[in-house]
């Protein structure tokens, strides 16, 4: 059967890779040549949950516009009807602002750890062959 | 011994009736129970045909028993009547509010009738475009939230959400009629002075708002300390 490059090598790849990992471990556990490389106090086997990421501290959004409202509100007393201007201003800096932090949370192409969390835990690795 | 073996044998019924639950998967559309409002498909701009195609497809929640297909459904009033009810008595918090707009229209067109002609297209008589007005009037532009930055705590001023500015205005109403009158009154009679007040921008709850926006503005310097 003529298989094309590309998945030659993958389907190489897929069945080397299990039994090369392993016989990789068992090289850094064993005690033959010397002490072992790793000393594992946990068993080596991946979790069926991610850690959590550090939220990336941002900046304080629309804080021109707010200042510019401020002025006018100063200004004139507070009184909403003369700055109508600049609270709607004011208003469509927010909601930009918003829907910029709600499609920025989902993209970049990683999941995020909650959602690979909720995926591991309906589809957990296999810890034993059933 | 007898009564546990007789619990097996009655017939299993539910001991929880199924009411509408507020969690649902993000994907579930609300209900939209107005009738007469379906637009005839030529006048439909193409996000909105998308919209209806969205309606045909996807689920919906279930709809809450206050949600009516009448012209008298009033979202905002019908907030109005949860924040104001108490203990489960909807029937006594609806009454307050019919009562409410009864009062705002009678002193409306009582004005109407006294004054003279040439101010009487000035005054407003519908008392849902007074309640709306007013609500208007008390929604806060920005708010404070205590951010906690080297020890201490400060008022940054902050905006908030659509959401969290008519809730505020609706609960000022509300503290502002229980707390600050007279006893004797009553809540639909103090409502109704309330509302008139801030559909004209006068009256406590429009003073609360300025004082809020005040705070705000003398605490500016501090508008930096947010990270969102």
């Amino acid at each position: 059967m003529f298989i094309t490059g590309a998945v030659y090598i993958r389907h190489y790849r897929k069945a080397m890779s299990g039994s090369v990992i392993q016989e990789k471990v068992a090289k850094l556990l064993s005690r033959q040549s010397g002490k072992p490389v790793l000393r594992p106090i946990k068993p080596l086997a991946l979790k069926n949950e991610v850690a959590s990421r550090k939220l990336k501290k941002g900046e304080a959004t629309c804080v021109t516009e707010m200042s510019l409202l401020m002025a006018c509100w100063k200004q004139n007393d507070f009184n909403n009807t003369v700055c109508s201007k600049e609270v709607s201003v004011f208003y469509t800096c927010v909601e930009k602002a918003q829907n910029k932090a709600k499609a920025k949370q989902g993209t970049q192409g990683r999941l995020l750890p909650k959602e690979a969390n909720t995926l591991l835990k309906r589809f957990p690795n296999q810890s034993s062959e059933i | 011994m007898a009564a546990s073996v007789r619990h097996l044998l009655k017939p299993w019924t539910p001991s929880l009736c199924l009411m509408r639950w507020s969690r649902y998967n993000p994907y579930y559309l609300d209900p939209d129970p107005s009738k007469d409002a379906r637009v005839p498909e030529s006048e439909l701009s193409p996000e909105e045909k998308e919209l209806q195609e969205l309606k045909t497809v996807s689920p919906i929640k279930a709809a809450l028993s206050s949600d009516t297909s009448s012209a008298f459904n009033d979202p905002l009033i019908s907030k109005f009547i949860n924040m104001m009810m108490h203990d489960g008595n909807k029937i006594l918090a609806r009454g307050i509010m019919t009562q409410t707009l009864e009062t705002i229209k009678r002193k409306q067109v009582e004005k109407y009738h006294k004054s003279p002609a040439a101010k009487r297209e000035e005054i407003e008589c519908n008392p849902y475009t007074v309640f709306h007005q007013a609500l208007e009037n008390c929604k806060p532009i920005i708010g404070l939230a205590s951010v906690q930055k080297g020890g201490k705590s400060y008022q940054v001023p902050v905006p908030l959400t659509d959401n969290r500015r008519r809730f505020l205005a609706m609960k000022w109403l509300i503290t502002e009629c229980r707390d600050n009158k007279h006893r004797r009154t009553h809540m639909y009679e103090k409502l109704s002075q309330e509302l008139l007040a801030a559909f004209t921008n006068e009256g406590n709850v429009v003073k609360r708002k300025h004082d809020l926006h005040k705070m705000a503005e003398a605490n500016r310097a501090y508008a930096h300390y947010r990270w969102w």
